[in-house]
């Protein structure tokens, strides 16, 4: 099953998000994602189904919330994706 | 035991705080440190307590939620990111040390808005007067320690926003007991303990933030790990540091059972309790009691002092009684000489679990008290 994670600013707001998300009856887990996407170290994001993604992005725009970078998840490393 | 301390530490708490802080020390871990089970359990919960509270005072986001050790140290972020040296600081006659003392370290130059005890025109008119150019803070206490004097909050805060100038409210006796809205209030920062009204365990606090912070101190956040610095977002730039995972379950529990019962409901209560002490109190010739004419502008704190007897003398003779209440000066030294009490009052505070027949009890052993202190002295007080 394919995965993409939403990288967020911080856990509370990964938490945040993934409750939105949630909400909507999209499955949504906080994570932390592999170190080659963590950023500054220590990251969090949020885990979904390819096929939420586009509705997921949409209901955070419509939320307000910002988010950070949307990646692929692959065994061999994960790929950054255009929103 | 009755016991009447509540201003200081509610003793007696909700039976879910005592159990979610039992769970809490064999389940959780550290939010932000892991992505084990343990450690997204022990986020979970973090998330909910702020979640809580944020509902609780009206907060738009639960990443303004922060927290600490206690008020005071909620209290010492706020004024130490707000004030510096030789800023003009505008505070009332009643603050504690948590907010004098932070202030005197840092050199502040503090104006006090002094104003007479449950006189709201009063305090609203001393801060009017006060807030002159220049001033860079005022910091407002909520409710008196000492003396249950509720001040003017939301009069106070309007006159801050109408002059720009930022604002702290020291929440410390309000909170659980009279609502706060956070978003209409528009205060900068509000700090509140979690061991008093809200009935959590000693060792929480909360520091709700209109604004980012500067750091009280720095270190492990969980996260943006490879800066030197903390992160520039709320809430990881302000908690530093493992989280006291069983303080916020017991805290998040204590939260709980206001949000249940309802401020106004436990106000209600502390207020009845309040009511009856003072009347039977103010029958007695030799108990001087420190309260409005109708307690409009009190919640459920009450100083007195017994004639011819010590406020130390006179806890003692209560506490030998069985009777916890505090004395002395509250660690708020300026309330007492705003009041003109500097010699220390005797302090009693109700919390949801008193009850009247506590009350009727207490009284029965200051007539006791009065009694036995007259016999020893041949029939005077005096």
């Amino acid at each position: 099953m394919v995965h993409y994670i939403i990288i967020c600013r911080s856990l509370t707001y990964a938490q945040r998000t993934a409750k939105v998300l949630e909400r909507a009856g999209i499955t949504a887990i906080v994570m932390r994602p592999p170190e080659d996407i963590a950023g500054e170290g220590c990251s969090y994001g949020v885990k979904l189904r390819q096929r939420n993604l586009t509705q997921a992005l949409k209901l955070l725009k419509d939320a307000g919330m910002s988010h950070g970078k949307v990646y692929l998840l692959r065994p061999g490393g994960s790929v950054e994706v255009e929103e | 035991m009755i016991y009447f301390d509540n201003a200081a530490t509610t003793l007696i708490k909700p039976e879910n705080v005592r159990r979610a802080m039992y769970s809490a020390i064999g389940k959780l871990a550290s939010p932000g440190r892991g992505g084990h089970s343990a450690a997204m359990a022990a986020a979970e919960k973090a998330y909910e307590c702020r979640n809580v509270a944020a509902k609780l005072f009206g907060v738009p986001e639960p990443e303004r939620v922060v927290f600490t050790m206690n008020a005071t140290h909620a209290l010492n972020i706020a004024i130490k990111t707000l004030a510096h040296k030789n800023d003009r600081v505008v505070i009332s006659g009643y603050e504690h040390n948590s907010v004098l003392r932070p202030l005197n370290a840092i050199d502040a130059q503090v104006c006090v808005a002094a104003s007479p005890l449950f006189d709201e025109d009063a305090a609203v008119y001393a801060f009017n007067e006060a807030l002159k150019t220049g001033t860079k803070l005022a910091v407002i206490n909520y409710v008196s320690n000492v003396f249950g004097y509720i001040l003017p909050v939301e009069r106070i805060a309007e006159l801050c926003k109408a002059r720009e100038i930022p604002f702290i409210i020291d929440a410390s006796q309000g909170a659980g007991v009279l609502e706060i809205d956070f978003q209409r209030l528009g205060a900068d920062f509000i700090a509140m303990p979690g061991h008093k009204g809200l009935y959590g365990p000693q060792g929480t606090g909360i520091l709700l933030c209109g604004r980012s912070g500067e750091p009280l101190i720095e270190g492990g956040s969980g996260s943006d790990s490879r800066l030197p610095t903390m992160p520039e977002y709320l809430p990881d730039r302000l908690e530093a540091g493992t989280h006291n995972m069983p303080g916020i379950a017991g805290l998040l529990e204590g939260m709980n059972f206001v949000s249940r019962l309802g401020e106004k409901r436990i106000f209600r209560h502390e207020r009845e309790l309040l009511a009856e002490a003072v009347k039977q109190m103010r029958e007695l010739d030799e108990v001087e009691v420190y309260s409005g004419e109708n307690m409009q502008r009190q919640s459920g704190v009450l100083s007195f002092n017994i004639k011819g007897l010590d406020c130390q003398s006179a806890a003692a003779k209560l506490a030998a009684r069985d009777v916890a209440v505090r004395a002395g000066l509250h660690c708020s030294p300026l309330a007492h000489k705003t009041a003109g009490t500097e010699q220390g009052t005797v302090r009693i505070s109700f919390s949801a679990f008193n009850t009247r027949r506590e009350v009727l009890q207490f009284i029965g052993e200051i007539k006791s008290i009065i009694h036995a202190t007259r016999c020893n002295r041949g029939n005077s007080m005096i």
